[in-house]
């Protein structure tokens, strides 16, 4: 498994798969900081006013670390800084679940309200639960990949004997 | 594992730096110091002015989504559902139109029902303030709560 990480191939697939979500996640969100904020005061974890900090600054830090992932500069540092977002978001919508709150568009990735129900993608993909909480831990442990395991490259194969007659 | 940790705690700074400079400066920006669920002519009370305005006999009225209502609701509430609203305002429309006070609440600080709900009772002529942090400020002071099961 750590073999598998640690080929330059994968860890470069996935550095740009989680920077580019990263990226993309981050754009709605700075896009419209009032609608972004409104998400955030639905999880009730913190009061209005520090949720407005969050609202602001939160996504431009998931900007910088998903350009700096898609980059491959300062690689572990841009993933440990995911890392510790999701750590977080792992830890809010726990406390969410446990206090029975119904959060039913998480903001993960888009914070227009949710209007008519849609069959497609289905409620439970967009509100805070289990499905989020999982979806989460995968991506904390694509980070942590990206921080603890140094990309090793396979030396060449030898050259191959010239058959001699 | 090697990590610089200047590198990371510069992220962090320059990440938030950027987004405090893009809310000051790109004209899409917001007020930090308050909720955002509040516009202008929006009026907030604090629980215990909206205590001291349900025994002078205010009508109070519960903005979130009836069945919530029928489980629990702050004493001689009436619900006035956001998403029902035009129906309900019928409902309601003579107790408002006798009423000394109005206070519209919701669930908190994140719900943005109260607020709307006060508005379109504005837009009708009625004036209504917005319980400040809703019910859960309403019952974490210990206040009264009509639990009584309503049909």
């Amino acid at each position: 498994m750590s073999a598998l990480v640690a080929h330059p191939r994968v860890q470069l697939v996935l550095r740009l798969l989680l920077g580019a979500l990263f990226v993309y996640a981050s754009l709605d969100k700075i896009a419209s900081p009032a609608a972004f904020a409104k998400v955030i005061y639905q999880w009730q974890v913190v009061g209005p006013v520090p949720s407005n900090l969050v609202a602001v600054t939160l996504p431009w830090i998931e900007l910088a670390a998903g350009l700096l992932l898609l980059a491959g500069a300062w690689k572990r540092e841009a993933a440990l800084v995911v890392a510790l977002l999701l750590v977080v978001f792992i830890a809010a919508a726990a406390l969410v679940m446990a206090r029975g709150i119904d959060v039913q568009n998480c903001g993960c990735v888009s914070v227009t309200a949710n209007t008519a129900p849609s069959a497609w993608p289905p409620a439970w993909t967009k509100g805070v639960g289990w499905f989020l909480v999982a979806r989460n831990l995968l991506l904390l442990g694509v980070a942590m990949a990206l921080v603890v395991v140094t990309p090793v490259r396979r030396p060449a194969p030898l050259a191959l004997p010239v058959p001699t007659e | 594992m090697a990590v610089d940790w200047k590198r990371f705690i510069l992220i962090l700074v320059a990440g938030a730096s950027l987004g405090l400079a893009w809310n000051a400066g790109s004209g899409r920006g917001m007020a930090l110091g308050q909720s955002v669920l509040v516009q202008a002519g929006d009026e907030l009370i604090a629980t215990r002015a909206g205590k001291v305005l349900l025994d002078q006999g205010a009508l109070f009225l519960d903005a979130r989504p009836r069945d919530f209502w029928r489980m629990s609701r702050i004493p001689g509430a009436l619900p006035l559902p956001e998403e029902d609203f035009e129906r309900a305002f019928q409902e309601a429309e003579p107790r408002l139109r006798r009423a000394s006070a109005v206070v519209v609440y919701c669930s908190g600080y994140g719900c943005e029902a109260s607020h709307l709900v006060a508005r379109k009772l504005r837009e009708k002529g009625f004036a209504a303030a917005i319980l400040d942090e809703g019910l859960p400020a309403w019952q974490d002071a210990g206040l009264p709560l009509d639990e009584e099961p309503r049909s």
